[in-house]
């Protein structure tokens, strides 16, 4: 494997470019050349969804995607949620209700609560349940991160 | 390989107890708190950990860093012919590459194996890479350290390996067959060792019961599976010979150690460092080969190298546990009195042991009569040896097997003789007067089973589950309730008896509690962080004993440098209870300093004093005071006319707590469920647990270990299995085919209270990591046959999948 091409894309509001080879991965991209190490390896499979982050405004597995697929897109990842010092709202309701434990799963899924209430407001507690269902946590057995969800969307949902 | 001669010592009465048999003082509801001790605080670990501005092992980036990658043997059994290494070598971008015979040469020792409990076991020298032999798909036999893993995983493939295949030993019964092939050639057989817990007269026993009953049981292959598989930053430095390791593990204090051991070299060359942990659940605790690999290329390159497992290695390289089969007959009288217990604990070894042994499977057998008192018992555990990963720790370590065992059995023994199951526990439960009671191996310290047991009873009733059962059945669905009362061994433990145990360890716990120039506290510990929130519990810990805020409080975790040694490591459910306890000891006696200090210079009485919020006064008087700040500033740097002359400078305090027993922690859960009888699923509704671990520190933690813990007991009960073929290959090497459960397949869950302390632990903790992992199988499985109570269904293997109920379906129709 020798040549390398340039990716340039946006990530937390800042443009990067860097040199890559084909073969690797947005999330080792994002990891190991632009230094967002927020970004979990946990299966490289696209089951876990440690590795979840926003591309142009929809959650993507980086695991599954090569760092050429997202020339010129713009991504979010969990350095990039909280603003100015202050917690996004989902990160305020997962440290008060307890919604993680070890933090690796924790990245992936604020992605994908993130883009849930999004779509979906007010969220019942099995549309909560399903929405992360693709998302694995080994720790919490998702009670406190159900409920830290809920808790956030109450609170988006005041003050929007 | 060894050959002990070492007689089984049963373990001794805890010393300091003398003559006690009944304390109402370890009775004592703990249930109020007005300090920072049991206070539901959010964690003080979370900030760094929601904002990505975390540092896993992965994350970790040395100039001139190195990577590696493991070859692992595609076959089960076989003999390896040779290694051809030279066009990997010759690979651009790859630095070294070592095989196993080399790596061999290159230690003084084999892997440990600390946990030695069967006088004249055979234990087989292992090495971290294979010699001669591989003995299980997937272990290793070469490594590559290259400028990148993608170099790496390159050049593993220009190595040539000629392998001599060898008749798989797939299965226990393959193992067992008279004529096996045999694992190890010079050994009479595949069994490594067995010994027998005796307790009693069993043969008495068994000859005047009203009622005998036998069953088999059998538990799959399965493991801890923690989000962040293993990994390790090894620069072990050519020229000074120090050792520099980043390591994702759940014991650096134990890995120092071995890693001397192996190496040959003296401990002081050696510093392990703990990165964040992406979680633990026991298989982190283990000490693997590839620390060793990693140290070895490093040493060979001059570089500093990073090996990370990736998930589909995991599942072959990472510890696999609960694989046991075990025969059991239980006796009883009419009215329902267990008199008697026997059982064989077939251990599922794999192809090589692990640095705990056959531990968890010995415990397994140790800890069988669970909160029964069972006059005569006689359980045994044989190892024996197959052509699979090898097996280690996972929470509850062997404990989920007992507690399925005794809670089938009770329920067996109440359907034979038509008793109701919750009565058979009542009459069998170890009564609260019998504390400290002595079970067949441990010595349990306190518990209220029946008050326990009832809690969760009631909790159930105003749920309204009984409602819903009748409900749903008038609808025609299969709903059940089932229940499992378990008892979780914790405060792991006493040094000389867990010597005496088997164990090439010890169980203490050192902790140092400092308060700086500025008035603040730093706690220095050995215990792990792995997320379970270790920092924040001892955190609150030294903050109530010392009257300081919560946010004033530092825990510093995870450097064999600077933090205090801790026997073990963090498992066994012995941080909060040994270090809570060693923390609570030495921020009481730094406080009983601080006073001095202050009574000097507020001309007062230290009795007099009292300590809030960080600000020490007079009683009474509270103008009259002086800060922590202060006191921070007189013992550190202007202390001419402030510190007495009789005080040292400095403020610090050095605990080193061994306990004189463990602890045991209990609970019972409570499941509600439905079946799908037409394609046999299973999907929980309600999920309860009633708990008891003495003095609580942090609920919010607590509720947070037991949903975790239930969790990974569901998946254990209904989903996860490592399967092997008859040829020994696994097939399931992803997330595909182990099957973790999400969101969707997990209940809400609700837990009940009650705090019933451990009067031998300063402060009265227990420890709870493991125990909602524990009792979670037993009480799926009755509630599923509760359900299915038309089809006269016995479950006796885990986990309970919808072919596997189908057929227990048709085998319950046809027995009827």
């Amino acid at each position: 494997m020798t040549g390398k091409v340039t990716v340039t894309l946006k990530v937390n509001g800042r443009t990067y470019s860097a040199d890559c080879e084909p073969r690797k991965t947005l999330a080792d991209f994002l990891r190991q050349d632009l230094g967002f190490t927020g970004v979990h390896l946990g299966c490289e499979h696209g089951v876990c969804g440690a590795c979840t982050v926003s591309i142009d405004g929809s959650t993507a597995r980086s695991c599954c995607m090569l760092a050429v697929q997202a020339e010129g897109t713009e991504i979010t990842t969990v350095e990039g949620l909280a603003s100015d010092g202050n917690l996004h709202p989902l990160q305020e309701a997962f440290w008060k209700h307890h919604g993680l434990q070890c933090g690796f799963c924790t990245p992936g899924m604020l992605a994908t609560a993130c883009e849930l209430l999004e779509d979906n407001p007010d969220p019942s507690e099995d549309e909560i349940r399903e929405g992360i269902s693709g998302n694995l946590c080994r720790c919490t057995g998702y009670q406190f991160i159900v409920d830290s969800i809920h808790d956030a969307a109450r609170q988006l949902r005041s003050t929007s | 390989m060894e050959r002990r001669d070492r007689t089984f010592v049963a373990l001794a009465r805890p010393r300091g107890r003398p003559g006690q048999t009944k304390r109402e003082d370890t009775l004592v509801e703990q249930n109020t708190h007005d300090g920072l001790i049991g206070a539901r605080v959010r964690r003080k670990e979370d900030l760094r950990l929601l904002t990505g501005r975390t540092q896993f092992v992965d994350d970790v980036a040395l100039s001139g860093m190195l990577e590696a990658a493991v070859l692992r043997s595609p076959v089960p059994h076989a003999r390896i012919l040779s290694i051809d290494a030279s066009e990997a070598l010759e690979h651009p971008g790859v630095y070294a590459v070592v095989t196993g015979a080399e790596v061999k040469a290159a230690v003084s020792a084999p892997q440990p194996v600390i946990w030695r409990m069967i006088p004249d076991q055979l234990i087989p020298d292992g090495y971290p890479l294979a010699v001669d032999k591989v003995r299980y798909v997937g272990q290793g036999v070469a490594a590559v350290a290259a400028k990148d893993r993608a170099t790496a995983e390159d050049a593993l493939e220009l190595i040539d390996v000629e392998y001599e295949e060898l008749p798989p030993v797939a299965t226990l019964e393959d193992a067992l067959a008279e004529d096996a092939p045999k694992l190890y050639e010079d050994w009479p057989s595949n069994v490594s060792g067995s010994t027998t817990i005796p307790k009693g007269d069993v043969a008495t026993a068994f000859a005047d019961a009203d009622v005998v009953v036998s069953e088999t049981f059998r538990f799959a292959r399965q493991m801890g599976t923690p989000l962040e598989t293993r990994g390790v930053v090894a620069t072990w430095d050519p020229y000074t010979d120090q050792l520099d390791m980043w390591l994702s593990t759940q014991s650096p204090n134990l890995a120092r150690d071995l890693l001397g051991e192996v190496l040959g070299i003296s401990v002081d060359k050696i510093r392990v460092r703990t990165p964040d942990v992406g979680g633990g659940f026991g298989n982190k605790f283990d000490f693997y080969g590839e620390e060793i690999v990693a140290a070895i290329l490093s040493r060979r390159t001059g570089r500093s190298v990073k090996l990370i497992e990736d998930r589909m290695e995991s599942f072959v390289a990472n510890a696999h546990s609960r694989e046991q089969k075990i025969d059991v007959e239980l006796a009883a009288t009419s009215d329902g009195t267990i008199t008697g217990l026997k059982a064989t604990v077939y251990a599922v070894l794999g192809g090589q042991l692990g640095t705990v042994g056959i531990g968890p499977c010995w415990t397994t057998a140790a800890l069988m009569t669970g909160p029964y008192d069972i006059a005569n018992v006689e359980l045994s555990v044989v190892g024996v040896m197959t052509n699979r990963s090898p097996y280690g720790s996972y929470r509850g370590w062997g404990q989920p097997k007992s507690n399925f065992v005794h809670e089938r059995m009770v329920e067996l023994l109440a359907q034979r003789i038509g008793m109701d199951a919750q009565d058979v526990r009542l009459k069998n439960f170890v009564p609260p007067d019998a504390f400290p009671y002595g079970s067949p191996v441990f010595f349990y310290d306190s518990g209220r089973y029946a008050d326990c047991l009832d809690l969760c009873r009631k909790s159930v009733e105003q749920a309204g589950w009984l409602e819903r059962r009748d409900k749903a059945r008038a609808d025609g669905t299969a709903v059940g309730i089932g229940y499992s009362f378990h008892v979780e061994i914790t405060a792991f433990g006493p040094s000389r008896i867990l010597n005496m145990a088997g164990l090439q360890h010890s169980g203490f716990d050192e902790e140092v509690v400092r308060i700086d120039s500025t008035g603040r506290v730093t706690v220095y510990t050995g215990q792990s962080a792995m997320g379970q929130g270790v920092q924040t519990a001892l955190a609150q810990v030294a903050a109530q004993s010392l009257g300081v805020a919560l946010d004033d409080v530092t825990v510093v975790v995870g450097d064999t440098d600077t933090c205090p040694y801790t026997g073990y490591g963090t498992g066994a459910s012995r941080a909060a209870a040994v270090g809570g306890g060693a923390v609570l000891t030495a921020a009481t006696r730094l406080k009983e300093k601080v006073l001095r200090i202050a009574g000097q210079v507020l001309e007062a009485s230290p009795e007099d004093l009292v300590v809030e919020d960080g600000r020490v006064s007079v009683a009474g008087a509270p103008d009259k005071s002086i800060s922590m700040a202060e006191i921070g500033d007189a013992s550190y740097r202007r202390m001419n006319g402030l510190l007495p002359e009789s005080e040292s400078p400095t403020l610090e305090e050095r605990e080193v707590f061994d306990p004189a027993n463990v602890a045991f922690s209990y609970g019972c859960t409570a499941v509600l469920t439905e079946v799908d009888t037409e394609t046999g699923e299973v999907r929980l509704l309600d999920y309860l647990i009633a708990h008891d671990c003495g003095t609580v520190i942090n609920p919010l933690i607590v509720d947070g270990q037991l949903h975790g813990g239930a969790a990974q007991a569901i998946g254990g009960a209904l989903y996860e299995e490592l399967v092997y073929g008859d040829d020994g290959q696994i097939q399931t090497t992803t997330f595909m085919d182990y099957l973790i459960p999400t969101a969707s397949e997990i209940p809400p869950f609700k837990l009940e209270h009650m705090a019933t302390v451990a009067d031998h632990i300063p402060g009265g903790f227990k420890g709870m990591g493991e125990g909602g992992t524990i009792g979670g199988g037993a009480a799926i499985t009755h509630a599923v046959e509760d359900a299915l109570s038309d089809y006269g269904v016995s479950i006796t293997s885990l986990p309970i999948t919808p072919p596997r109920l189908l057929a227990a379906m048709r085998a319950g129709k046809d027995n009827r």
